[in-house]
């Protein structure tokens, strides 16, 4: 992998490997240092942690004015969430249909980005979030790969209007996920396995002005999750069915952007015998966030976030009672501010710091802090970022 | 909402001189620096050549021939390029190479400021 760092590294020119024009291979590299105050975030944080690192390379060949093929490799390193083996991020082919200035249709095949809410597609690419991370509350990395990327066949459409564009996806597809997600809605590694191997549908509508200036979306899932129980484990079978929608809104000046998304998820647990049982909560979580560029290579970025396992039930109470306190009530929840900047040294190198002030734990991972009773309500964040792309 | 530049800094949208148009729409053109437009209305395939983002004659293309921002476009680039379903535009480093790659490439797309026009590349007009 250093290897392959330094080969990306080394080809500083800054340009990307251009074979005549039908092929086209580009790559990052970044990594991430993070300081907690309290609790684990990507890595052993409160001593200070370089547990984060993003590498991809993606090749591109046109093979006729309507075919496009496509790959990326993606190693992602994120404390215990992520241990940084290869895996492919996408590989598909891309049929246009129909393309002219009155609107386009097209099919995608293979595994396929999801295109939920302004940022999930390239979720991985540092340049191109708003952030060092993205919103927890709306995209969690705890459970990322439930919506990451997904194997099968979506069709998308271009709809232009006099004042803008229509872009619209709608998919069918299975989902491969790992321990994180049985982690995250079970409480831990069980021995049976959770699998997500029913179809997965995905929908997206998102309008955009001719200027830019206005983003409108609404993103869908939905999921379902089955659980087959081993002999040892103290659950039985059981099944989740979940729906997670994503609004979005974004207006664009010249010197300044305003964002708001909201995220809402019905969660539906079914079977699992009496131990865990069958119930069902709202996931909901959301923020607003405003970047300002002061000079047209350095950006400030202010965001404020909530995000609840359950709008039932936001101060965790009653969660946490049901849990016999074993689960403390600000794990339900989270609050938080986040103060940044963004220097782009060059277009193609980048340097970013930022503070976040968190209440609630609601979006760390259990795999990084397994006593729920250790973590800390309040607690800050400092972190700092750098991405260089070809 | 934009500012105005003085004319002569004004860049003007030039192609391959075999190109077999002489106007492209605003839509149009806008479509096709956005890399979601990649055929001539003769089927022949577009290539977009674009100087750096952080170049004057970027920004003054983008903001009054396109009505975009130069980050906006990089995000429309960015967000095809990072999910597989696009390309980018290759990045010229200067308005010479630019010429040289629009006047030697077939169907060659992109700008320059008009004291750099010459019988190599032909100009087109926006409507």
């Amino acid at each position: 992998m250093l290897c392959w760092l330094l080969f990306v590294l080394g080809s500083g020119t800054a340009k990307a490997i251009d074979f005549g024009g039908d092929l086209q291979v580009h790559g990052f590299a970044t990594q991430g240092f993070v300081k907690t105050t309290d609790n684990r975030f990507f890595g052993d944080s409160e001593d200070g942690a370089f547990e984060f690192t993003e590498l991809g390379i993606n090749a591109s060949y046109k093979v006729s004015p309507s075919v496009l093929v496509s790959g990326q490799l993606l190693s992602r390193n994120a404390g215990k969430m992520d241990d940084g083996s290869p895996t492919v991020d996408y590989a598909l082919i891309d049929w246009n249909l129909s393309n002219t200035s009155d609107g386009a249709v097209g099919l995608l095949a293979g595994r396929i980005k999801n295109t939920l809410g302004l940022y999930n597609e390239t979720r991985d690419v540092a340049f191109t979030r708003p952030s060092i991370f993205l919103p927890q509350q709306v995209y969690f990395d705890r459970v990322r790969d439930l919506f990451l990327s997904a194997d099968g066949v979506q069709i998308y459409g271009r709809i232009p209007t006099d004042s803008g564009r229509w872009m619209v996806n709608l998919g069918a597809t299975i989902n491969p996920i790992d321990k994180n997600v049985e982690i995250a809605f079970l409480g831990r590694d069980f021995e049976g396995d959770l699998d997500a191997d029913d179809v997965t549908f995905i929908a997206r509508a998102e309008y955009e002005t001719h200027d830019g200036a206005w983003r409108l979306g609404w993103s869908a899932a939905k999921v379902t999750l089955d659980f087959d129980a081993s002999r040892t484990d103290p659950i039985g079978d059981g099944r989740i069915d979940l729906l997670y929608w994503v609004a979005s809104l974004q207006y664009n000046a010249e010197r300044w952007t305003l964002t708001g998304e909201y995220m809402r998820e019905p969660v539906d647990f079914q079977g699992f015998g009496p131990l865990l049982g069958s119930r069902d909560s709202t996931v909901e979580g959301y923020y607003l966030q405003g970047s300002y560029l002061l000079r047209n290579d350095l950006e400030l970025i202010v965001r404020y976030a909530e995000g609840y396992t359950d709008r039932d039930d936001r101060s965790g109470m009653t969660q946490s009672a049901a849990t016999g306190g074993q689960l403390p009530p600000h794990s339900f929840f989270q609050k938080d501010w986040m103060l940044g900047v963004r220097w782009d040294v060059t277009p193609n190198f980048m340097l970013r710091a930022e503070y976040q002030w968190n209440d609630g734990t609601w979006t760390l991972s259990n795999r990084e802090n397994p006593d729920p009773s250790a973590t800390v309500k309040d607690w800050e964040m400092f972190s700092l970022l750098a991405s260089y792309r070809f | 909402m934009l500012s105005a530049v003085p004319a002569l800094a004004e860049p003007v949208l030039v192609a391959h001189p075999l190109v077999s148009v002489n106007q492209l729409t605003v839509n149009t053109t806008r479509l096709m620096f956005s890399m979601q437009l990649d055929q001539w209305p003769d089927g022949n395939r577009v290539r977009v050549f674009v100087l750096p983002d952080d170049s004057a004659i970027h920004r003054a293309f983008s903001k009054h021939k396109l009505s975009l921002y130069p980050r906006q476009l990089r995000r429309v680039w960015d967000r095809q390029l990072y999910s597989g379903t696009g390309q980018v535009p290759e990045t010229v480093r200067s308005e010479t190479e630019m010429r040289r790659k629009v006047a030697t490439t077939p169907g060659a797309v992109g700008y320059l400021p008009s004291a750099m026009i010459d019988d190599t590349v032909s100009v087109l007009s926006i409507r």
